[in-house]
């Protein structure tokens, strides 16, 4: 059977896909898309964050299956060639960077709420991306980094 | 947040202090452009689109995979080993133990003491017995299952103070007690005999967890010339490529270690590395084929270092009027089943001494006693993290101080401000504090902000069905720039090309604190060009000169002078070639900008950097530099530990604001201001992500982490049950930047990347215990802890 679903906007064909690979493994290891990261394999740093059908899911444990006909983003399919997405650039001009890893993951994390929601409170912020880790950075400057993406989605601020 | 997020970024310069020090890196002041900018960092956009690539994001086509098998025992003897089975599994390529190690089967950051692969017993559970290099991950892990081992379990001993006892099971050949480290000041009997109060307590810290988001995975390939190249994310590629090259049994230069990316490392990833490197490399060397070794993360937990325990009983003195008299101190430092950073390099290095020599805090003291004790167990082993022993003993002294403020009802911050180091004091090493030390600007800066004496004053129950109690708490603390070893140096090379472009070469590695950003800022503003001229060759013991580990909050500070030296000697000939050009005295020239005009007449003539570059460059001038950089030569007696260890510190002052539930021990921390004397702020937006994220990590400490040890056992080993702080942790924060210029630094600089995680931890401690009576002397306070803490009271306070 062949497993079909959206990757970053272009339809993916693959045979073969065993019944029990992650999403997470489809992604890194047979799509060779790396900017997902694996922290700790068992859901709980959300490093490994993706968008499934919009929705934040940890991919780790996602059944790659799970995706047949739906629409998967990674961070990947975020940015343009020559343009950063809003929420890439807000986590950029926020210092929302340090070692980086968690990065990805929590920048969809953040793309996902901004989209349910475009004008979140901090506190909206901190519950929607509380299952994302982060030990570098102590969270300040990414909830400043959720507030910009914000204002730049909603033509606030440029 | 805070409202007014941008006026955090306020820096203080403070007055300047005078003095005379010798061996200054001396640079004009005025004028800068590129150091003291909040310039973005040169990698982020790479990591905000997942195209920067950590270790685990590269190819592995080719390689052979390695994996360990590990003693399931904490102290055994290994009577026999049979890997026959496992060789015979189709896709295994070999299977070691230990007699295949080619060279010495040890390894260690100080004392080699840790075997490649265990030959005859085992220290902890985790211990390498045996090696196994095969096609597929799946494949290594099947053959493990494979491996008979057979062994004869040994007592074990998993407190340091029975570790010390007599006839304990001797865990090494050399004893199980690996130091005591004495500090003697005056006379501490006299000491208490003067105090009106003496208080004694017992503090105690458990194993931390780095819990860096990247998991560990490093390997080896060998090169045709019989090179071993070793990668992977790793802070000391020099201390890796030291002990690959002897487990190996060849010279060092035959080892080539290079970094990739770091996820995080905390001080983690300079041990770590050194444990897979040299085992990848020994199944690189049998197999004659690339080797990689990829840690889960519940394996970064069993096999690599944690931050010491230790056990800390003080006893102390103070006058009526808060003025310390005499600290004593009994240390158990439990160092675990491998030495690591613990022991000393003379005169001052390894974690251990370290922690003696802050353990009486930034406070002048006049009688001074301790007794550190460093021993091991067949616990995990203790390594460097974020603060090298001085996170726990501020956790006991910080204390301390409140409870002697509890006693003679002084408020916390005039006891403080009584005993504080000033310019001049005296530490407790004897060592005058002659230069930068603006410990008590940051308590006067971090009062004011946070409204101390209002918030103090208003302490108390917060709600009207009294479930919650809200309290403030401060602490204080000081850290080191530099390591406090002999051979304490970092080296830099600058070249400067025909068209002006520029390559650093420094081997401080990146983890996410922005070294890669704050270096060539130095570089740029050193040769008078733009940042984006200077392009940063990464960590590569093949071409970078060596600069020591990226540890002891010392890059900046030894890599940023070793850089402007390297400028300087690249000057020597840019500024010969511009005085021709211009016809004016080389003391005359500014170089700017990328242009070079005469300081006399700023509107005349100017030239391009690049033209310059060129001309010097065609008269065969030489336009390469090479920068070398130690610190002042540290001292520290080994009877009496007396003397000037470490040749600058940097100090902070934090306050928080929690809430108690007075019912359930749950504690919320609401509030936080952190003040910091830095030195020089370099970067002042990457210099506030440290302090943000070290306090983060200083919070966990207090509140939520520790790794649960049952029978040797780690009991929470993945994220799941080892809790870090989320997002929902944290409160508003606000750092406050005060700058008091070191006289050894570039640009004034001191080391900032240990010192936020310090005092964080007993400030929210001490506010736990403001708010509801409870003091959890043994950390982590969390709910258990705090409910129990009040129950001990007989309740909370009623008013």
């Amino acid at each position: 059977m062949e497993l079909i679903f959206k990757l970053n906007g272009e339809e993916v064909r693959l045979s073969q896909v065993p019944g029990e690979e992650s999403l997470l493994t489809l992604l890194r290891e047979r799509l060779g898309l790396t900017g997902t990261k694996e922290g700790c394999g068992v859901g709980e740093c959300g490093a490994c964050s993706v968008l499934l059908d919009g929705k934040v899911v940890n991919s780790c444990l996602t059944a790659a299956w799970q995706a047949a006909g739906r629409e998967v983003t990674t961070i990947e399919g975020l940015a343009g060639d020559e343009d950063l997405h809003p929420v890439q650039r807000a986590f950029v001009e926020a210092g929302a960077v340090q070692c980086g890893f968690c990065t990805p993951g929590m920048i969809l994390a953040a793309k996902s709420l901004l989209d349910q929601n475009p004008d979140p409170d901090e506190e909206v912020i901190k519950n929607a991306l509380a299952g994302n880790l982060c030990r570098c950075t102590g969270y300040h400057d990414i909830i400043r980094a959720v507030r910009r993406a914000g204002k730049l989605l909603r033509g606030e601020t440029s | 947040m805070s409202q007014n997020s941008e006026e955090k970024r306020q820096v203080k310069t403070l007055e300047r202090e005078r003095l005379d020090l010798g061996r200054l890196v001396k640079v004009g002041e005025a004028g800068l452009r590129i150091v003291g900018d909040s310039v973005r960092r040169t990698d982020d956009v790479l990591k905000a689109t997942g195209k920067l690539k950590y270790a685990a994001d590269y190819p592995q086509e080719g390689f052979l995979h390695g994996k360990i098998l590990r003693s399931p025992y904490p102290h055994a003897l290994i009577r026999s080993i049979d890997v026959s089975k496992a060789r015979e599994l189709p896709g295994v390529v070999c299977a070691l133990t230990g007699g295949d190690v080619p060279g010495r089967n040890g390894f260690g950051a100080i004392l080699p003491d840790q075997p490649v692969i265990c030959q005859d017993k085992v220290r902890y559970i985790g211990d390498g017995v045996a090696l196994v290099a095969a096609e597929s991950e799946r494949i290594a892990q099947k053959a493990l299952e494979l491996i008979r081992v057979e062994y004869e379990e040994l007592p074990a001993v998993f407190d340091p103070r029975d570790a010390l006892a007599e006839g304990a099971p001797k865990i090494h050949e050399t004893g199980n007690q690996i130091s005591l480290d004495k500090l003697r000041k005056g006379d501490v009997e006299a000491g208490f005999a003067q105090a009106d109060v003496i208080l004694e307590r017992t503090y105690q810290v458990p194993f931390l967890e780095h819990a860096y988001m990247e998991p560990d995975c490093c390997w080896a390939i060998p090169q045709p010339d019989g090179t071993m190249m070793v990668e992977g994310p790793m802070q000391a590629p020099f201390a890796v490529r030291r002990n690959v090259a002897p487990v190996l049994g060849v010279p060092i230069n035959m080892v080539r270690a290079r970094q990739i990316h770091m996820g995080g490392g905390f001080g983690g990833k300079e041990d770590s590395p050194i444990d897979l490197c040299c085992r990848a490399a020994v199944l690189a060397k049998h197999t004659g084929r690339p080797v990689r070794i990829s840690l889960e993360r519940e394996e970064v937990t069993l096999q690599t270092c944690k931050r010491h325990p230790m056990i800390m009983e003080l006893k102390v003195g103070v006058t009526k009027d808060g003025k310390l008299t005499a600290f004593k101190s009994t240390v158990y430092d439990e160092q675990g089943a491998y030495a690591s950073l613990g022991p000393k390099i003379p005169p001052a290095g390894g974690s251990h001494v370290h922690a003696m020599v802050m353990s009486p805090g930034p406070y002048e003291i006049e009688n001074c006693w301790v007794d550190a004790y460093l021993c091991y167990t067949n616990h995990p082993y203790g390594g460097a993290m974020r603060g090298f022993g001085a996170p726990q003993v501020h956790i006991a002294h910080e204390q301390m101080m409140d409870e002697l403020a509890a006693e003679l009802g002084m408020d916390p911050v005039d006891i403080r401000r009584k005993n504080a180091f000033k310019l001049g004091s005296k530490t407790a090493t004897s060592q005058v504090l002659d230069q930068s030390v603006g410990l008590r600007e940051t308590l006067d800066a971090c009062e004011e902000r946070f409204g101390w004496s209002q918030r103090s004053d208003s302490a108390g129950w917060v709600d009207a069905a009294k479930t919650k109690r809200r309290g403030v708490g401060v602490a204080m603390g000081w850290y080191r720039t530099s390591i406090g070893t002999g051979g304490d140096a970092c080296g830099a090379n600058v070249h400067v090309h025909e068209d002006g472009s520029v390559i650093l070469y420094s081997g401080i590695t990146e983890m996410g604190q922005g070294a890669f950003t704050v270096l060539p800022q130095i570089c740029a503003e050193a040769l008078g060009v733009e940042l984006e001229d200077v392009r940063l060759v990464k960590p590569d013991t093949d071409l970078v000169p060596e600069s020591g580990p990226t540890v002891g909050s010392r890059s900046t500070t030894l890599m940023g002078n070793a850089i402007i030296l390297a400028c300087r000697q690249v000057r020597e000939s840019l500024d010969q070639k511009a005085a021709e050009m211009l016809g004016v005295e080389p003391e005359r020239l500014v170089f700017c900008g990328r242009k070079v005009f005469d300081r006399d007449n700023p509107d005349g003539k100017a030239l391009e950097f690049r033209q310059v570059a060129a001309a010097a460059m065609a008269s065969g001038m030489r336009l390469i530099g090479q920068g070398w950089w130690a610190p002042p030569k540290a001292s520290l007696d080994p009877e009496t530990g007396q003397g000037s260890p470490y040749f600058v510190y940097t100090y902070s002052t934090h306050m928080a604001e929690v809430e108690v539930d007075v019912q359930t021990g749950e504690v919320t921390v609401t509030d936080y201001v952190a003040a910091f004397d830095v030195g020089k702020a370099i970067n002042p937006k990457a210099l506030e992500g440290q302090i943000e994220g070290g306090v983060a990590m200083g919070l966990g400490y207090a509140l939520m982490e520790k790794v649960v040890l049952e029978n040797g056992m780690p009991q929470n080993m993945s994220l799941q049950n080892y809790l870090i702080p989320t997002m929902l942790d944290m409160p508003d924060l606000k750092p406050l930047v005060l700058e008091q210029t070191n006289q050894h630094g570039p640009y004034g600089a001191k080391g900032i990347g240990e010192m936020p995680n310090i005092p964080a931890t007993p400030a929210v401690i001490n506010a736990v215990a403001n708010a509801c009576g409870g003091r959890v002397r043994s950390l982590p306070a969390n709910p258990e802890a705090v409910f129990w803490a009040i129950r001990e009271l007989g309740g909370p306070p009623q008013d």
